[in-house]
């Protein structure tokens, strides 16, 4: 009966599959961090591990553990633990960002006239060092330095990842630079700030020989700005036989242009939109 | 004799090219850009972004279903490429890949830049998702997944710069 009794649990135990495995994995785990995954039941069989930027694929041998090294998860997002011998058992779990360690810094334009307002943008995506996005709070700080000596600087909560403002440009043509500073990290970016549109554009003339030239003061803007070398200034001469036009590029702050002129004749001169004065001239000598 | 084996060649033809152009379809995109701020999107890119990032996610889910890598080039640049292309190279080692029929997306503008060289979307996606060990499927699950994506403008679409995923759940939880 004893004899019988012990056949009858040996058979029981080698008929009873060995039990399914189960796995747990912490449900919340920072990007890079080495951590385990745990096993109940059946411990071996084939590990794979599929995420963002991952496709892992491992023999486990009677393991009560599964080690996954950061390396493995360096990208953030969801990912699939899954074991399989007979029957395969999963489990998920989500990679977040680490720390914010880098910027990335958009500013624009990168040449803009000066004294006009809400022209720069400057936008920030803060990152952590496997280059996820941090969706976590994070304050950047936006500083604004001119090499006039100037500095102003304003902190700015990430919404999302991303913190963004608008800048008014200086009166004074210089360039300046844009710096966004999470944590430890810097990224900077220069803006020039350039003279806006000719203010007050004048122009005198004399002859020079049989030939009239034609010539501007300094060629500024409202703020006192010269207007950069090769911005294009057109002179019009209006005479009986009709319309003439010559562009001539600013040289040194003026622009010129020498002019044939026979009888009476009007000249007048322009740069972009905005108009100068007129000069009514007679005839060669 | 010889008739029956033509019908059977135009019905072999007629079911391969189907199936050839359901794998190609592009998904379902819905897009919201009424929460779009600093900017407001203009018609044009309304119209361009769920397109593109409809190509996007086709390219994608062929990339990984063949192992092809060269397939994220049209639509993905910058981290999101680097990413896809590491984990297709590693599916291409270990002998896996992933298969996903894709029920279609809904994005919302979260941000779009003051210069408009960069949006931020929430991508509300319904997938399921296959993993393969060679022709072996070892994993098949529903998912509901929210995506935050940074997308930028290219030469002459928009380009997928950042795609993660921000949380995976079983379908209707």
């Amino acid at each position: 009966m004893r004899m019988l009794l012990t056949w009858l649990l040996c058979s029981l135990a080698a008929a009873t599959p060995a039990a399914a495995a189960e796995l747990h994995a912490p449900k919340n785990i920072a990007a890079g961090t080495d951590f385990s995954i745990a096993i109940s039941g059946n411990s071996q069989g084939t590990f794979y591990l599929i995420g963002p930027a991952t496709a892992e694929k491992r023999h486990i041998e009677n393991a009560s553990e599964i080690s996954v090294p950061g390396t493995d998860i360096e990208k953030a997002g969801g990912y699939n633990a899954i074991l399989c011998s007979d029957e395969c058992a999963a489990t998920e779990f989500y990679v977040h960002a680490a720390e914010p360690d880098r910027l990335s810094l958009l500013v624009h334009p990168s040449r803009v006239p000066v004294a006009t307002a809400n022209a720069i943008s400057a936008v920030a995506i803060a990152l952590d060092r496997f280059h996820n996005v941090v969706f976590s709070h994070a304050d950047v700080n936006f500083s604004v330095n001119s090499n006039t000596g100037s500095l102003a600087s304003h902190s700015q909560p990430a919404n999302r990842g991303i913190a963004w403002i608008r800048l008014t440009s200086a009166a004074k043509a210089s360039s300046t630079k844009i710096s966004a500073a999470v944590g430890d990290t810097t990224e900077t970016r220069v803006v020039e700030q350039v003279a806006s549109e000719a203010c007050n554009l004048h122009i005198k003339s004399y002859w020079d020989a049989n030939r009239l030239v034609v010539e501007t003061d300094p060629v500024r803007d409202c703020s006192g700005n010269n207007v950069p070398d090769g911005t294009v200034v057109s002179f019009t001469k209006t005479d009986a036989s009709g319309k003439t036009t010559v562009d001539a590029p600013i040289k040194k702050g003026i622009a010129k242009a020498e002019m044939p002129v026979a009888g009476r004749a009007r000249i007048s001169v322009a740069s972009g939109v905005v108009l100068g004065n007129e000069l009514n001239v007679g005839g060669a000598r | 004799m010889k008739r029956s084996l033509r019908l059977l060649a135009v019905i072999t033809v007629f079911f391969a090219a189907s199936r050839y152009s359901a794998a190609q379809s592009s998904p379902a995109v819905e897009f919201n850009a009424a929460n779009s701020a600093p900017r407001s999107v203009e018609d044009l890119t309304s119209q361009s972004v769920p397109r593109d990032y409809a190509f996007a996610w086709q390219n994608m889910e062929q990339a990984l279903e063949e192992n092809r890598p060269g397939l994220l080039d049209a639509y993905f640049t910058g981290f999101a490429k680097t990413s896809l292309q590491q984990s297709i190279k590693q599916q291409a080692q270990t002998g896996l890949h992933v298969r996903y029929t894709d029920h279609g997306h809904k994005l919302n503008v979260l941000f779009y830049s003051p210069n408009g060289d960069l949006m931020q979307i929430e991508d509300d996606a319904q997938l399921e998702m296959q993993v393969l060990d060679g022709s072996k499927v070892i994993q098949s699950q529903p998912l509901h997944v929210r995506y935050m994506v940074l997308m930028t403008p290219g030469a002459d679409r928009w380009m997928v710069r950042d795609l993660e995923s921000t949380v995976a759940s079983p379908s209707g939880e």
